[in-house]
């Protein structure tokens, strides 16, 4: 056997030669940190018009003519901070909408205190949030608005328009968990055997650092460890250093989650899986997908380790819908919003949906499908390798 | 000093001057209880029957000891007493003896149990130490030391003490399971460097050895990436997990309940009365609510 032969004298320049290279970086990272950094989120104006508790509505100041007749309200997670639709001038969600004309609220959770650890699910959908939509509708003289949902918000904004269908005119729902019976993701596999009743009965509400180290231990090696070699390796670039910041200050701003919430989402939800079989109970009424009879749009990221495909694309399926659609980016959990190969296939094509959709007269020229062909489809677009959608039609 | 003087001083000739001290003594108090109130045979039988039972029951108490000082101060009654009391120290040596051996038994025991520590533990190698260090201690330290501070607390500061070691012991197994945890965490990051190691091997074999430091680390990152993905779905590692997360939030619980005990001596509310408020201000804002929207349903805005 011939001894291999190892290029030493190659690998051993290169090093020499990166070695330079991380002196000559360390030295401009150091002007680059020192120097004032744009690292400022969630900065488009807004006006907070109804308070209640810890809970604030924000109105979005219009930037162009309104052209939906109807407002948008959009309901975030209990995890993590509503700032993440707002992130950076020209990776938000927010402006986007915006400047597509649509007048626009989003609901902040807040910072959740000890005393709010009783507060349940129904507390938060047919409390705050059935408080928050008849205050929208009273303000407009509507008597419908536009619901969209993003992760846990989703699933909320589901459970809302099961019980509140006549005050929902299009709900849009943005990876959000319904079926919670599957192995694709590893928060579902670790989910099925916590003790939901001892952590609450301890904790009281769910330290939102403890679930952030959960979510940083889905993925040690690139969250952990990748993700800061990445950064040492762009330090020198301001854009970048700012950007990045930028994700850490929302990443790590994790208020808790109220305890009675996170027990009746574990068990009824991750263990039970309850709500898509139509069988959870809110405020002791049932959760019936049936109900949901207004127009669906179902967006999910393919490569979400979160909330995987398939917690998500059954949904539109069992809803009461004629107008169900899912649609499938290639991205993950959070590149949906912020990343920008999806800044143009993300809200821009909400935007167009909702207008189509907005007047009650308009015809919207969707044809009745043949079972077969309800299977998902590609749509023609300039960026197909990156949307996949699925329209059902009953 | 004679052997005559000796017995003249013994405790029996003590007790008994002593006893006639103590006669002489109350005799001349109640002579002069008799003087200032007026002898009962000498006074005419008064109407006030109070004072005369006060004299009686203290003329009554006093023949009693003297009855029973006389009786006690006979050479046969002292013989017999003096037994007794002579029998006193060896009865208290006694108990004391029994005491300290019961004890002495006991600490005998946890010093037995101490230097059998291990061998409860024999069926695992100590060849093996890596796989099973975190085992052996689990055991040993559920078998041996957890029993000491879980041993039943009496007395009146029993639930303190209780608590306390409650509180030591949960410590300790939520650091055990803690250990084992991060144990377990480093194990596909000791995988990856043997992955490595075979695709380096592999490559120079095949003389396809990158250059570039930076292909390095991304086959390495690429490798520990896909053993966490592989290793986080298998069940010892969710299961290890599970456990650490209970033994934490046990220890948070003994925790709590320890530091409320320190908190209740000082004038500030504890966890647990904020929490009863908390629900009751809960309860009453929920019940507001509801009569609200019921109000509001029963008299539409334009009646009002």
């Amino acid at each position: 056997m011939s001894q291999p032969k190892i290029p030493v004298d190659l690998i051993l320049s290169k090093l020499a030669e990166d070695a330079e290279k991380v002196r000559i970086r360390t030295q401009k990272a150091s002007d680059v940190l020192l120097e004032p950094l744009e690292t400022e989120i969630a900065t488009t104006p807004y006006e907070v018009v109804y308070e209640e508790d810890r809970v604030k509505l924000k109105h979005y100041q219009p930037v162009t003519e309104i052209q939906l007749k109807r407002p948008l309200l959009v309901v975030y997670a209990l995890i993590n901070r509503e700032t993440m639709l707002d992130l950076q001038p020209g990776r938000s969600v927010v402006q986007t909408f915006l400047q597509e004309g649509i007048d626009l609220y989003m609901i902040d959770w807040g910072y959740p205190t000890r005393k709010d650890r009783y507060l349940t699910i129904d507390d938060h959908v047919n409390g705050y949030m059935d408080n928050i939509v008849n205050f929208i509708l009273v303000k407009h003289g509507l008597d419908k608005i536009n619901l969209m949902g993003i992760c846990m918000g989703g699933t909320f904004s589901v459970i809302y328009s099961a019980h509140h269908p006549e005050k929902i005119k299009n709900l849009i729902t943005t990876v959000t968990p319904t079926n919670f019976d599957t192995d694709q993701g590893l928060l579902h596999i670790w989910m099925k055997g916590i003790d939901a009743d001892q952590i609450t009965d301890t904790y009281g509400n769910i330290p939102g650092d403890i679930m952030n180290l959960g979510f940083l231990l889905l993925n040690p090696a690139r969250l952990m460890l990748d993700k800061y070699v990445g950064f040492f390796e762009n330090i020198d670039n301001k854009k970048f250093v700012e950007n990045f910041i930028r994700m850490e200050k929302w990443i790590f701003d994790s208020p808790d989650v109220p305890g009675e919430t996170f027990r009746q989402f574990i068990r009824d939800c991750y263990q039970k899986n309850l709500l898509i079989q139509s069988k959870m109970e809110v405020g002791g009424k049932r959760v019936d997908l049936k109900k949901i009879t207004m127009p669906l749009l179902n967006y999910y990221g393919k490569y979400d380790h979160l909330v995987p495909p398939e917690a998500c694309e059954l949904l539109t399926s069992r809803v009461g819908s004629k107008d169900a659609e899912d649609v499938c980016l290639e991205t993950g959990h959070i590149g949906i919003y912020v990343s920008s190969k999806c800044q143009k296939e993300f809200a821009p094509r909400i935007a167009r949906w909702l207008k189509v959709r907005d007047d009650d007269k308009k015809k919207r020229g969707t044809k009745k499908e043949t079972p077969k062909k309800k299977a998902a489809k590609k749509i023609p677009q300039k960026a197909t390798s990156t949307l996949k959608t699925k329209k059902i039609n009953k | 000093m004679n052997d005559k003087q000796k017995d003249e001083i013994g405790p029996e000739t003590v007790f008994a001057d002593w006893m006639e001290t103590t006669s002489a003594f109350w005799k001349s108090m109640a002579a002069m209880w008799t003087n200032a109130t007026g002898s009962p045979e000498k006074t005419a039988p008064s109407k006030d029957d109070s004072k005369n039972r006060i004299q009686e029951s203290w003329e009554i108490a006093f023949k009693t000891w003297k009855t029973f000082a006389a009786a006690m101060s006979g050479p046969d009654s002292m013989e017999t007493h003096f037994k007794g009391i002579n029998t006193l120290p060896a009865i208290l040596m006694n108990m004391a003896k029994t005491s300290w051996e019961g004890f002495f038994e006991l600490h005998q025991q946890w010093i037995e149990k101490a230097g059998k520590v291990g061998e409860s533990t024999k069926a695992f190698k100590l060849e093996s130490l890596d796989e099973d260090a975190f085992r052996m201690w689990t055991e040993l330290y559920g078998k041996e030391f957890s029993q000491i501070l879980n041993i039943p607390q009496i007395g009146l500061m029993r639930f303190y003490q209780e608590r306390m070691y409650r509180f030591m012991d949960k410590y300790n197994i939520f650091q055990t399971k803690m250990a084992k945890f991060m144990h377990l965490l480093y194990l596909p990051v000791e995988k990856s460097f043997k992955v490595m190691q075979e695709r380096l091997t592999e490559l120079a074999e095949e003389e396809k050895l990158p250059d570039d430091s930076k292909t390095y680390y991304q086959m390495w990152i690429k490798a520990l990436e896909g053993n966490y993905m592989t290793f986080f779905q298998s069940p010892e590692y969710t299961q290890t997990m599970h456990q650490t997360l209970d033994s934490l939030a046990e220890f948070s619980a003994s925790k709590k309940e320890f530091l409320q005990d320190m908190l209740s001596i000082i004038p500030v509310p504890t966890q647990q009365e904020m929490d009863e408020l908390y629900k009751e201000i809960y309860l009453l804002k929920k019940k507001v609510n509801v009569l609200e929207k019921e109000k509001a349903n029963q008299y539409p805005k334009s009646e009002i």
